[in-house]
């Protein structure tokens, strides 16, 4: 099963992935990389914060612009990527494996998660 | 209704991604941004700037007409030669700014920015009062395009440019049999040509200088490349750095005018002022000293003080730091060497004032014009 096969994705272009341990590794798609174009610098949350579903959580630079990353469920923070920190690049390389943002334990409830769309009807909706 | 050049289609074709820019659908970037930027600092790129715009002046006045209308002094631009020039209202605020060149007696050529071709010609109209001088409007007959890096010349050399250019001439020259006007002016930092075509013929340009650029490594560069390597060079973006509120000592351009002309021209009084004893604001370089991007419209801070607002800022692909331009107070205390604060994201982050150009001009022949 690959891994696009796994994720839900929101409107505004982020993933979730649940883990076998029950949290989730929260990034962007390869839809919303491609638009932004090179990544030149990611400020993501420190572990241990909470965010409301829709809250921006982190900023992604492009050489164009800044964007808000915007929580698709509501979380705290449990591990951020930190390899991005001097790779940011790595996202327009590989959004899912090795460029994943954040790790999270949910917080809400899960029918936050009934406007999130599996990846085919993600792509469907963007295109 | 967006407008579209007659290489639209050649964009799409190479697979660019499209934007909308002053009133223009143009190709931002063909492949990535950074490697854009790279081809132009070690190679050579190929850009449409179809969308800016050519205005001929002619007439027997046509001098005294451009004496009014810029501070620069154009009695002394020789045949063949181009001159950057700013566009002031009477309040020495800056409508435009442009590159003349001339092109004959009583002939010269006046290139402007896409998005202020029409207040440029309203201005102009209103300034040829009593003067026997027409303004003609080209820029629809009219395809520009830009051959910029360190291989340009050579480059061109292979198809066919045969006359020897200083930086800031224009010749007419056979390109690949293609008649044109052929300029050594850039918006890039680098050394570089602008190739004036009549429509008909831009499509088969743009297809040779790819074909012949083959071998010195070309790509097509987008919008978006040709903002991050102006950045660096410290050229103005009009609409970011340049608007009606800024002088051109303001900005930074007190270099470029003339201080002896005797014609009187729009601002001239405020413009001769702030020459001696300095504008309300001035325009400053700055590197990030703190991790983060500086960007258009964050503001800027000294000591807890709020004293002015970044115009341009992004990545230099160049240097692997962050840069912006910036208008702060004109206060002699933020000067080279000194620190400032740029506001992101409801932060403060460190940033250097530094000397512009941001990169050195290595690869840049000599600059008549500066």
């Amino acid at each position: 099963m690959s891994i696009t096969e796994k994720i839900l994705c929101s409107k505004s272009h982020e993933y979730i992935l649940k883990n076998d341990d029950g949290t989730y590794t929260i990034g962007l798609t390869d839809y919303a990389v491609e638009q932004l174009g090179d990544i030149v610098y990611l400020e993501l949350p420190e572990a241990g914060s909470d965010f409301k579903k829709g809250e921006t959580f982190a900023t992604v630079e492009s050489v164009k612009a800044a964007s808000e990353i915007y929580a698709p469920i509501s979380f705290k923070v449990t591990e951020i990527n930190e390899s991005l920190a001097d790779a940011p690049e790595t996202l327009n390389e590989d959004c899912y494996e090795k460029g994943w943002l954040i790790k999270a334990e949910a917080t809400g409830d899960i029918t936050e998660q009934n406007d999130l769309m599996e990846y085919e009807d993600y792509k469907e909706e963007v295109e | 209704m967006t407008k579209e050049t007659f290489l639209h289609d050649k964009h799409i074709a190479l697979g660019a991604r499209m934007v909308d820019f002053a009133g223009w659908h143009m190709p931002v970037q063909y492949t990535s941004i950074i490697e854009e930027h790279r081809t132009v600092r070690e190679n050579v790129g190929v850009f449409d700037v179809s969308h800016m715009g050519e205005v001929f002046i002619t007439g027997k006045d046509s001098l005294a007409f451009l004496q009014k209308i810029v501070p620069q002094d154009i009695s002394k631009l020789a045949y063949e030669k181009a001159v950057y020039c700013q566009l002031p209202n009477k309040k020495g605020g800056l409508i435009d700014d442009l590159i003349i060149y001339k092109l004959g007696i009583n002939l010269y050529l006046v290139i402007c920015n896409a998005a202020r071709i029409d207040e440029d010609l309203n201005w102009m109209v209103r300034n040829k009062k009593g003067l026997d001088v027409k303004i003609d409007n080209q820029s629809h007959n009219y395809s520009l395009l830009a051959v910029q890096g360190p291989k340009a010349d050579e480059l061109l050399r292979t198809m066919g440019l045969e006359t020897q250019q200083e930086s800031f001439t224009i010749k007419p020259a056979v390109i690949c049999g293609i008649k044109l006007l052929i300029s050594r002016t850039g918006y890039t930092g680098e050394d570089g040509y602008e190739l004036l075509v009549e429509n008909e013929f831009s499509e088969e340009l743009w297809d040779k200088i790819l074909k012949y650029g083959k071998a010195f490594n070309i790509k097509p560069i987008g919008l978006g490349a040709r903002d991050t390597l102006r950045l660096e060079a410290a050229l103005h973006l009009y609409g970011n750095d340049l608007d009606e509120d800024t002088t051109p000592v303001e900005a930074g351009l007190g270099w470029s005018i003339s201080k002896d002309k005797q014609e009187d021209y729009n601002g001239k009084e405020i413009i001769m002022e702030q020459l001696k004893h300095g504008g309300r604001k001035k325009l400053i370089g700055l590197k990030m000293l703190d991790k983060g991007i500086a960007r258009h419209g964050y503001e800027v801070y000294k000591k807890g003080e709020r004293i002015g607002i970044v115009t341009s800022g992004g990545i230099s692909p160049t240097l692997g730091e962050n840069i912006a331009l910036a208008y702060v107070k004109n206060d002699k205390d933020i000067c080279t060497g000194s620190t400032v604060q740029v506001m992101i994201r409801e932060k403060l982050h460190d940033a250097g004032v530094v000397k512009k150009p941001f990169i050195c001009k290595k690869n840049r022949i000599k600059n008549t014009g500066e």
